[in-house]
């Protein structure tokens, strides 16, 4: 599914290079429920954001699904995050103006879905994980371990392929961190891949694959 | 091994995406969340607009009711007016003496060809009393085509006749203003005598009443025969005859008024001993020379007044692109996630824009009406005619979508063109 042959990234600061990832070869399957881990720096948030197609290696090839992404053009990237990639970030990330319900409806609205489906498809997204009674919502108005479901329900709404985590119980007390955590269980079990990148050993263990990062080669 | 990014063109793109109708409710949303901040916004164009429809249809209107005036005074009149006379080598002002006499009005009328309507005034002003009431006004002297040449006719009673004239006789004929001075009560005034400077007249008409623009208000009057005025009022007489302070000549029409000109030159230049067009002591002036004079500096100045009041449009399209600049910042994070789920740059592109130019249509209308509004209550309360353009109308939606436009256009590039991964990170 993912395939990642000799990836590097490379920062210039000024005259400075500063090597952050350095050689990545990666081989991720569909519907398969993997962890990345790292410290702070290792470059697993820059191997992520390579990942969602929010950035471009400096050298090395990216397939996703056996296509060549690194040359394609920035509109195309678009299209792909919007269609088969969806993303689950530390701070949520919700637009803190809208509803529960018009997050969730967001990325249908850059896809073009009609109004009445997008309604209805959100609202279908919203009750499976488990807040059907919050649609009409503000973030401000829901807890953080809310605000985390409805933005897995915004992943997945477009239905990907991939589900890209960045720490995503960062921002949460234990609990609500399991409650997240199992609902990831529960997407990989219908086939969906799950990507975590994390630097929580409880997270990770969770996962069925482990990946370790540290600077900016895969040290296992 | 190094990778060249060669950008392929997106036509792997479905051609569905986002509509314009989405991008529009969404730039909604955003204004109306802020609509303290918004509505400011609009109120630089609301009044830069609104200044330049309300200016350009004032000027209008004032540049109206200006020309129909001077053109109700006749633009198919000359008006000629007595020389300066120097004393001891400083000028006195035009009509100040009598070079003029009711004789060279005579000549003209016999002699100018293309004349058809010749008629000498004397003027001075006078108090009229009328029992308790008094007024001071203007007292001309006129003989039998006055009415004819200043288009001004009774409205009830006569002007006077030629015997009157001839015999000087104490008749008047009075203007609406000095009616409704000295006879407050609706009295019909016919009939009733006045006093000017003393000497007793009798009131054989009212005149219709003409609007009171221009130098020469003549709703504000009293008419007596020429040959009274000389004899009792003025009382002083040039050696050539009845002196007179001017003479309107009419031609058939406004095209034959250079001719009439040239005529009454000459006449008059043959009567005085003239020789050089430079020792002319009379003068004639033109109405529709007048006119056009007027217009054109009425227009200028109507032009030049907008031209300030567009500067206002432009510091409104300025406090435009300042808060666009503002809220791009502030939204950095929206844009960042609007990017990760899938938005492309022209969409973040077409949003900001959307919103900058729905702020000043918005505003451009709003301030249409208040433009229209402003020019209804000067046009009610001064009294010219209300007239709204429809080129500045389209000139106002016009400017105000380009003002949006172009205000958007940085701020909308600066958003569209934003990182995804810093705008994901930006508090």
């Amino acid at each position: 599914m993912i395939t990642l042959k000799d990836i590097t990234k490379t920062y210039f600061l000024g005259e400075t290079k500063v090597p952050i990832l350095q050689g990545i070869d990666l081989q991720i399957e569909a519907s398969e429920y993997v962890s990345i881990m790292g410290a702070s720096g290792s470059g697993k948030s820059t191997l992520m954001n390579i990942m969602g197609c929010l950035d471009r290696p400096t050298t090395g090839h990216y397939y996703l699904e056996g296509r060549e992404l690194t040359t394609l053009h920035k509109n195309e990237l678009a299209y792909i995050r919007n269609q088969q990639i969806g993303f689950v970030f530390q701070q949520f990330n919700l637009l803190p103006r809208a509803t529960a319900l018009e997050n969730v409806m967001l990325p249908m609205v850059y896809a073009g879905v009609p109004k009445a489906e997008r309604l209805q498809r959100a609202e279908a997204a919203l009750a499976h994980v488990g807040l059907g009674d919050r649609l009409t919502n503000r973030p401000n108005q829901l807890s953080g371990g809310q605000q985390q479901r409805v933005a897995i329900a915004r992943a997945l709404v477009n239905q990907p392929a991939i589900l890209l985590a960045d720490e995503p119980t960062g921002a949460l007390d234990t609990h609500t961190s399991q409650e997240v955590m199992n609902m990831f269980h529960e997407l990989n079990e219908q086939q969906i891949t799950v990507i975590i990148i994390t630097h929580e050993t409880e997270v990770a263990e969770q996962t069925k694959r482990r990946i370790h990062i540290q600077d900016g080669q895969i040290v296992d | 091994m190094t990778l060249t990014f060669k950008r392929s063109s997106p036509d792997t793109l479905p051609q569905q995406g986002i509509s314009r109708l989405e991008i529009a409710s969404m730039a909604l949303d955003a204004l109306w969340s802020n609509k303290l901040r918004s509505s400011l916004t609009m109120l630089g164009v609301i009044i830069g607009i609104g200044s330049v429809i309300s200016l350009t249809s004032i000027g209008q209107g004032i540049q109206k009711s200006t020309e129909d005036s001077i053109r109700s005074l006749g633009t198919d009149v000359l008006q000629v007016m007595a020389g300066a006379a120097e004393s001891g080598g400083i000028s006195q002002g035009q009509g100040s003496v009598t070079t003029l006499t009711w004789e060279d009005a005579q000549a003209i009328a016999a002699q100018a060809p293309s004349a058809t309507i010749v008629s000498a005034y004397l003027q001075q002003r006078a108090q009229v009393v009328y029992g308790e009431n008094n007024t001071s006004t203007t007292v001309y002297g006129t003989d039998l085509a006055y009415p004819e040449a200043r288009n001004t006719f009774p409205e009830s009673g006569r002007f006077f006749t030629e015997e009157e004239l001839t015999v000087a006789e104490s008749v008047v004929v009075i203007a609406p203003t000095v009616q409704k001075n000295l006879f407050p009560n609706n009295l019909d005034p016919i009939g009733e005598t006045i006093r000017i400077q003393g000497e007793i007249y009798n009131i054989i008409g009212v005149m219709e009443e003409k609007g009171s623009q221009g130098p020469q208000a003549r709703d504000d009057a009293v008419y007596i025969p020429l040959t009274s005025m000389s004899a009792r009022i003025i009382g002083n007489n040039s050696l050539m005859g009845v002196a007179v302070n001017g003479i309107y000549v009419k031609g058939a029409n406004e095209n034959q008024l250079e001719t009439v000109q040239f005529q009454v030159e000459n006449i008059l230049r043959l009567r005085h001993g003239i020789t050089s067009p430079d020792e002319d002591d009379f003068r004639v002036t033109n109405q529709a020379d007048i006119l056009e004079t007027l217009s054109t500096i009425l227009g200028l100045l109507t032009t030049l007044i907008v031209a300030i009041a567009a500067i206002s449009l432009v510091v409104g399209g300025i406090g435009i692109a300042n808060i666009m600049l503002v809220s791009v910042v502030e939204r950095t994070r929206e844009i960042g996630i609007r990017k990760a789920l899938g938005a492309t740059e022209e969409d973040i592109l077409s949003q900001f824009l959307t919103e900058s130019i729905v702020i000043s249509v918005l505003g451009g209308t709003v301030g249409i009406v208040v433009g229209i509004g402003i020019t209804f209550v000067s046009a009610t309360a001064f009294g010219f005619p209300f007239i709204v353009s429809t080129t500045a109308i389209a000139i106002g939606v016009g400017l105000s979508t380009s003002v949006g436009l172009v205000a958007g256009v940085i701020p909308a590039r600066n958003a569209a063109q934003l990182d995804p991964i810093i705008a994901l990170r930006s508090d």
